[in-house]
């Protein structure tokens, strides 16, 4: 469609469309912005969990670990061979399942079962996909209980 | 009195001209004939989805405390549950089958070519449409494998520069995957891809009436076509009565399964594995180092996916040689590399521990 005449004048028609796909464009940006920000989901209101408490830490017997919530999230406690506690979230960094304790006759380990990440008992991721160590924890035994606390925490 | 109706309606609809349309349609005869009924079986299976899906819905309730407990209740309860959701699984894996089957053979045989662009396009994005259907619908059953298969699979836009966060709470819905997570999936599967599908396959089928099925190029075609309508419609019929007869037999004898309830505190099973439309991106997902030139193996492989995604939905424009009637070789090798890396990576998966 011509939007100018024979002298260089924007038509009539020309003027019209301009205004109305300039109308349509204004109008859709609030309703694409309220869609987007309807779509995304809020932060959660309730506060972060820095620390929780296990009184029944002496189930987790030697050269084993035991999966707990840690907030939202999944944290695995781990009673190493040598007989000490450590904590990580049980997150793997690849795409998020929950690694499991694999003990035994071999190198005590965590294996994650979905793309097979190996860590060792320090987090630090040693073959597989995982990009990066897993998260660790605090523990410290207050007592009767196993405190897991997050790392940052002085 | 029924004359009196149908002229009534005569009067109204321009039922002529809606009858030329459907009439005017021919079916070619040649040696590659019999990929065209693949189309016609994917449309069938379709439809059975939605029925079956239909019915599903009028038992199941999307909540992580109860959807477990709905399956159940609609296996071991309601008369022919079993049944039900064991149709709409298994024609749900048909009917991908027979996609991949329809895609492929229209690719090799440059159906894609001038004028049925637009054919091309709208089938590549229904193939993205019913990989949704398959994704969103997995997680539904809350059983342990559709939790881990959902926590992974959400997870992958993490690696993306920039929206990569975005776009992980945006398919979750929130930080974990929970109720809010099922409650998105379940809406995505039951209102908006079937309302985007429907509307694809609509302009999809219009086009094919349109323009009817292509000659493969370079064959001959030494026999008269076929009228479709009803001629090539009742092949259809006995492609379909086949085609349901391997899905009724697949139902019953083999009926899908329920795992346990899921726990998001589990460790992953041993030997978790996507759906076999799935296993070609787990399999490259597993098989990439985790860093290659400092980006991480999954950032490639994701990227090259999108990239070969993109090139898919855009091969009419990019076949020069196609819209001139000619086959072009470097098309096809691409077609039958592609065709050649799903196959092995499927059985790889299944075969590597």
């Amino acid at each position: 469609m011509r939007k100018e005449n024979k002298q260089g004048r924007i038509t009539r028609r020309g003027l019209l469309t301009g205004l109305l796909t300039g109308w349509a464009t204004v109008s859709a940006i609030p309703v694409v912005s309220v869609l987007l920000r309807f779509l995304t989901p809020t932060a959660s209101s309730a506060p972060a969990v820095e620390s929780i408490e296990l009184p029944d830490y002496g189930d987790i017997v030697k050269d084993s670990a035991k999966v707990v919530r840690f907030g939202k999230q999944p944290a695995i406690v781990i009673h190493t061979p040598a007989g000490q506690y450590k904590a990580f979230m049980a997150r793997c960094t690849h795409l998020g399942c929950v690694v499991k304790y694999e003990g035994g006759e071999e190198v005590p380990r965590l294996h994650c079962n979905c793309h097979g990440s190996i860590f060792d008992l320090n987090g630090k991721n040693i073959s597989g996909p995982a990009p990066r160590p897993l998260d660790p924890l605090r523990v410290n035994i207050k007592g009767e209980s196993l405190v897991i606390s997050t790392a940052t925490r002085a | 009195m029924l004359i009196n109706v149908i002229s009534w309606i005569e009067e109204r609809l321009p039922v002529q001209s809606i009858k030329t349309f459907f009439i005017k349609k021919n079916v070619p005869r040649h040696r590659h004939s019999i990929w065209y009924y693949f189309g016609g079986m994917t449309l069938l299976f379709f439809v059975v989805q939605i029925v079956t899906g239909i019915l599903l819905t009028f038992y199941y309730t999307p909540t992580p405390e109860k959807a477990h407990e709905s399956v159940m209740y609609i296996v071991n309860e309601v008369p022919y549950g079993w049944l039900i959701r064991s149709l709409h699984a298994w024609s749900a894996n048909l009917m991908i089958g027979a996609m991949f089957i329809h895609m492929f053979s229209a690719f090799l045989m440059v159906a894609y070519r001038k004028p049925r662009e637009l054919l091309w396009v709208s089938g590549a994005l229904l193939m993205f449409v019913v990989l949704g259907f398959g994704f969103t619908g997995y997680l539904l059953p809350w059983d342990t494998m559709a939790y881990f298969a959902t926590l992974i699979g959400t997870e992958v836009p993490a690696t993306m520069p920039v929206i990569g966060d975005w776009g992980v709470s945006l398919l979750k819905g929130s930080e974990e995957v929970g109720a809010e997570t099922l409650t998105r999936m379940y809406s995505i599967h039951t209102v908006v891809l079937p309302l985007v599908s429907l509307l694809l396959v609509s302009f999809h089928l219009g086009l094919n009436q349109l323009y009817g099925a292509s000659v493969p190029v370079g064959t001959e075609t030494p026999r008269k076509p076929i009228p479709f309508f009803p001629n090539f419609l009742y092949r259809d019929l006995l492609s379909w009565t086949l085609g349901l007869g391997i899905l009724i037999a697949l139902a019953t004898i083999l009926p899908s399964g329920l795992g346990e309830k899921a726990d998001p505190l589990a460790s992953a099973p041993l030997g978790i594995k996507p759906e076999w439309y799935f296993l070609p991106l787990y399999q490259s997902l597993r098989m990439a180092p985790a860093e290659v030139f400092s980006l991480s193996g999954d950032f490639i492989v994701n990227l090259l996916v999108a990239i070969g995604c993109s090139v898919w939905l855009a091969i009419p424009f990019l076949d020069r040689k196609a819209s001139a009637g000619r086959k072009s070789l470097p098309f096809m090798v691409l077609g039958i590399v592609l065709i050649l890396y799903l196959i092995t990576t499927i059985l790889l998966a299944y075969v590597l521990p």
